[in-house]
């Protein structure tokens, strides 16, 4: 009785296994009358070097599980390429893309729906190995079996549905079909969100344990920061599409240089309370991947946000004032106008954003406005109530906005082991990250 | 049984034995199958020769349709070539025919000639020709019943052979369709419907048995030398006569005098379970002709509708997308076309061709039905399908490269069958009832006459109904509503079965039967 998986071979031809280019994946938008496209993934570039584990982290909806099915070429990417081994898989298919699929594989979120109840865990497993026509019956079968001791599930369970299992069982053979290809890369998407505490802790374990005995490389998905930070060799953390940060992983979750990653990483509750810890709040909700700013995309909520010249020393309150007055006419240009408001708006009688001045007495409510500022709120104010929020939109644009807004920053490396942040603060031109936002937040 | 393996046992029966099939399986372990498959074979054997007619009628009409399509195409092409598969054809179906009736030689055991019930009274009281000398009715009703035991047993024994096979054979301890099957034997509605679809079926398959004479003798052939029949006349001699003449003098016509009603004999001492009709028929071999071409159309057309349903809704959920709204608009465009309207005009175009003469005119009626209602199951199993579609193990199937053709039939099929099941068996309702209602209107639409249909009874009895004869609408009625209402029974059940937390009772598929 053999419990041992046959090794795939080590291979050295090169240290990194996948090198991701300028990846975008955007949906819709193809169509001349269609909406813009949902950018999912908007340019993402990045490695994952063999034996890592590359930990994916993010708030749910910026385009990480996009990227991670992406990757596997079950979504065909928009532009870019990925080079696996060697290979373009972007441009792969037919045959060719069957064959490859060999190679990489991929473990689901919901153990619950990641598995066809219908069919026995022996068949589930197996059936990778049918699609390709791998070795003989006897050999599958017997292959399955070593796979299900692999994954720490007994021989009896051949028979059984998925009905009968435990999530944290599923999972396991979820993992077990997984690994039934021999696959040197794995996409891990959130595999331990949908399981008890309790269960978590063997699963990670479990991966960590066939990590090591099949020389595999992860992408770990996960909005789990502890789990990211226990398991993962490198970190890259995902913004609305792009990556924000990528680097050594105790490097991100100890010194990060991003504002993003720095109020992400804020948010994990310090079990000391007497530990004096800031919370960094991003301002507002994240806008939609349709929409997406022309700069930098964190250029709405940023903490650290640089300003224009001419506001520079504004006071505090007044800024965010403006910011928060700009979202609200953004989000009056995103509400598509009806034949009869254009109707309206055409003959001067359109009334339907007449309460954007309420809006305004809100947010400006006890912060003193310069004469200057007031002005072009005004404006706005009136562009808004006519009908013409882009209009309105774009003043306020040219008014207020920063080289945040209209430029996209650059990645910049950050450490010596070549962590790298997108923001434009890390160039000489402006004051670093860190300054700002101790500053900003002690001013509170 | 979980007994069976043991943690090293099941390594073992995987790997290292060469033959794990269920032959394999039976061998090491002969007994309950045996014990299963002697009383199957034995009830198979008593009447092999009726089992035999149905698989060779079958495999004749398989054979006939795809011919004759083939034949069809290739007219245009070449003509010579479809003579050369025409011929072929006719060879073939003789084939079939002269076998079929090699097999109808046989002897069955609850066969007319076994248990007769046709015969006459001697001077003397007693009976001639009846089975042990009985009374007509009597024997009859012996055969009957015998006839609706014995299908009904080997209903079951179907069933306790997958009983025997989960308890015995199969791998799994436990698989979803033990759930169905368990939710099923505590559903009686559910099982209304099964003994319902059971019984009619029955009456397609031994009608000619069930019934107290032969359609051919009684309908169809009146005055052949078959339909001769002896009775004791009122002068005390016993005399021939043609089933014909004997039918002519048994009419049911409203009046009390010429009324031939329910369980009554004629003056000819033939039994009449169902009575007479207008015409003097038996309406009960009437009936039993009509449940034949009732099962076989109603079947072909929900068959065909399921069949294509089922792949387009794979298809359209699968691939989405512009498939899934040319689908839609197809659909949309086939629902908008008024059905009696189609079926009218399809009759009337195809009445003298092959295709409107294949099954009495039956089988292009069963492929107007199937062609008119395909989008409404599509519609009905779209949505479960779109659902399936969306789950991760397609995703995961996808991953590993599996075929989309595999992809729809492991992990999409098994998810969408249970709601075709419910929605066909409520929509054959329709079907049946529309069947029905083209034989009531006659004037060259339904079933051309002779051949005996449901709906042409209703009407032939409907200047009667509010006379003594009123046997002759209301007994085809009633089946008609007893066979829409099982088949909606069984809908439920299956419904119920699949899915037991939606036990909601009426509600919104209650619409689905409400077709036709």
């Amino acid at each position: 009785m053999s419990n041992t998986l046959e090794q795939s071979p080590p291979t050295e031809e090169s240290e990194t296994l996948i090198e991701v280019e300028g990846l975008k994946k955007y949906y819709g938008g193809e169509g001349m009358f269609s909406d813009p496209p949902v950018k999912a993934v908007d340019g993402v570039s990045f490695e994952i070097k063999r034996g890592e584990t590359l930990g994916l982290v993010g708030e749910s909806g910026c385009g990480k599980s996009t990227l991670g099915r992406t990757l596997l070429a079950l979504e065909i990417a928009t532009e870019g390429s990925i080079i696996y081994d060697g290979t373009d898989i972007t441009g792969l298919s037919g045959t060719e893309l069957k064959e490859w699929r060999k190679n990489a594989q991929m473990v689901f979120q919901d153990p619950e729906s990641s598995l066809n109840d219908r069919m026995t865990v022996g068949e589930i497993i197996r059936e990778p190995l049918d699609a390709h026509s791998w070795k003989t019956m006897t050999d599958r079968r017997e292959r399955v079996l070593d796979l299900l001791s692999a994954v720490g599930l007994p021989d009896k369970h051949y028979f059984r549905y998925p009905h009968q299992f435990s999530g944290g069982q599923r999972q396991r053979i979820g993992i077990a079909r997984a690994l039934a290809l021999e696959p040197d890369f794995l996409v891990l998407d959130e595999p331990v969100s949908a399981l008890d505490v309790s269960v978590q802790a063997k699963i990670i374990r479990l991966l960590e344990d066939l990590q090591e005995d099949f020389n595999l490389t992860y992408l770990l998905i996960a909005h789990d920061l502890s789990v990211v930070r226990y398991i993962s060799d490198r970190v890259a953390v995902m913004y609305l599409g792009k990556i924000m940060e990528k680097g050594e992983t105790e490097e991100v979750f100890s010194n990060a240089s991003n504002p993003y990653t720095q109020s992400l990483l804020s948010a994990i509750p310090e079990p000391d309370p007497s530990a004096a810890s800031q919370r960094i709040t991003l301002s507002g909700t994240p806008p939609s991947p349709s929409d997406a700013p022309a700069g930098c995309n964190l250029s709405t909520r940023c903490p650290a946000k640089i300003r224009p010249e001419a506001y520079a020393d504004a006071d505090r309150d007044l800024w965010q004032a403006i910011e928060r007055f700009r979202e609200v006419v953004r989000e009056r240009a995103r509400v598509a106008l009806s034949l009869g408001d254009r109707v309206r708006r055409r003959f001067n009688r359109f009334d339907r954003f007449d309460d954007i001045e309420d809006s305004r007495a809100d947010t400006f409510d006890g912060v003193e406005v310069p004469e200057r500022v007031d002005q072009q709120i005004e404006t706005a104010v009136e562009m808004v109530k006519r009908g013409e929020p882009m209009e309105a939109q774009q003043h306020l644009y040219t008014e207020f906005a920063s080289v945040c807004d209209h430029e996209r920053p650059e990645m910049h490396e950050v450490s010596v082991s070549g962590r790298q942040s997108y923001c434009h603060r890390h160039t000489d031109e402006y004051e670093d990250v860190e300054p700002v936002i101790s500053r900003r937040a002690d001013n509170e | 049984m979980s007994d069976r393996h043991t943690a090293e046992s099941i390594r073992e029966e995987l790997t290292h034995r060469d033959n794990q099939s269920l032959s394999a399986r039976i061998t090491e372990n002969p007994e309950p199958f045996l014990r299963w498959a002697v009383p199957m074979v034995a009830l198979i054997a008593v009447e092999f020769a009726t089992w035999a007619g149905i698989a060779v009628g079958m495999i004749e009409a398989l054979v006939v349709g795809v011919v004759a399509a083939v034949e069809l195409t290739l007219n245009y092409a070449s003509p010579g070539l479809a003579q050369v598969v025409a011929d072929f054809q006719a060879g073939v179906a003789g084939m079939l025919r002269s076998v079929g009736g090699m097999l109808g030689e046989f002897p069955t055991l609850l066969s007319r000639e076994v248990i007769p019930n046709q015969g006459h009274q001697t001077p003397d009281g007693a009976w001639q020709g009846t089975f042990l000398g009985l009374q007509p009715a009597v024997a009859w009703a012996i055969r009957f019943s015998l006839i609706m035991l014995y299908a009904l047993v080997t209903a079951y024994w179907v069933f306790r052979g997958w009983l025997v096979y989960r308890d015995h054979y199969r791998e799994s301890d436990w698989t979803p369709t033990d759930d169905i099957v368990s939710n099923l034997r505590g559903h009686r509605w559910g099982q209304f419907g099964i003994i319902v679809l059971i019984v009619f079926l029955t009456m397609a398959a031994f009608g000619s048995a069930l019934a107290p004479s032969t359609v051919s003798q009684n309908i169809e052939n009146t005055y052949g030398d078959e339909s001769r029949i002896q009775y004791l006349s009122d002068d005390g001699t016993v005399e021939t006569a043609f089933a014909g003449d004997a039918n002519f003098n048994s009419k049911s016509k409203g009046t009390v005098e010429t009324n031939i009603g329910l369980m009554s004999y004629d003056d000819y001492s033939r039994f009449h379970p169902f009575g007479t009709m207008p015409n003097g028929r038996d309406l009960f071999t009437f009936m039993m002709g009509g449940a034949r071409i009732t099962m076989i159309v109603s079947g072909m057309a929900i068959t065909g509708a399921a069949v294509v349903a089922m792949t387009l809704s794979m298809l359209s959920a699968y691939y989405s997308g512009s498939l899934d709204l040319g689908v839609l608009t197809v659909a949309d465009g086939v629902v908008s076309i008024p059905q009696l309207l189609l079926l009218i005009i399809m009759s009337a175009v195809f009445a003298d061709t092959w295709l409107g003469s294949i099954l009495d005119g039956g089988f292009l009626l069963a492929l107007i039905f199937a062609f008119t209602t395909w989008p409404f199951l599509w519609r009905a199993v779209r949505g479960p399908a779109l659902q399936v579609a969306q789950e991760d193990w397609v995703r995961a199937a996808e991953s590993y490269g599996q075929q989309p053709r595999k992809i729809m039939r492991k992990h999409m099929l098994p998810y969408i069958l249970g709601y075709l099941l419910v929605y066909a068996s409520m929509s054959v309702g329709g079907i049946i009832i529309s069947l029905s209602a083209l034989s009531f209107l006659g004037n060259g639409l339904g079933i051309s006459p002779p051949t005996p249909a449901w709906g042409r009874a209703i009407s032939a009895g409907q200047s009667y109904v509010s006379t003594v004869s009123w046997h002759i609408s209301l007994v085809p009625g009633l089946m008609i509503v007893l066979l829409v209402t099982g088949m909606n029974a069984l809908g439920d059940g299956i419904r119920d079965a699949i899915d037991p937390e939606t036990e909601t009772g009426e509600g919104e598929e209650a619409a689905a039967g409400g077709g036709g």
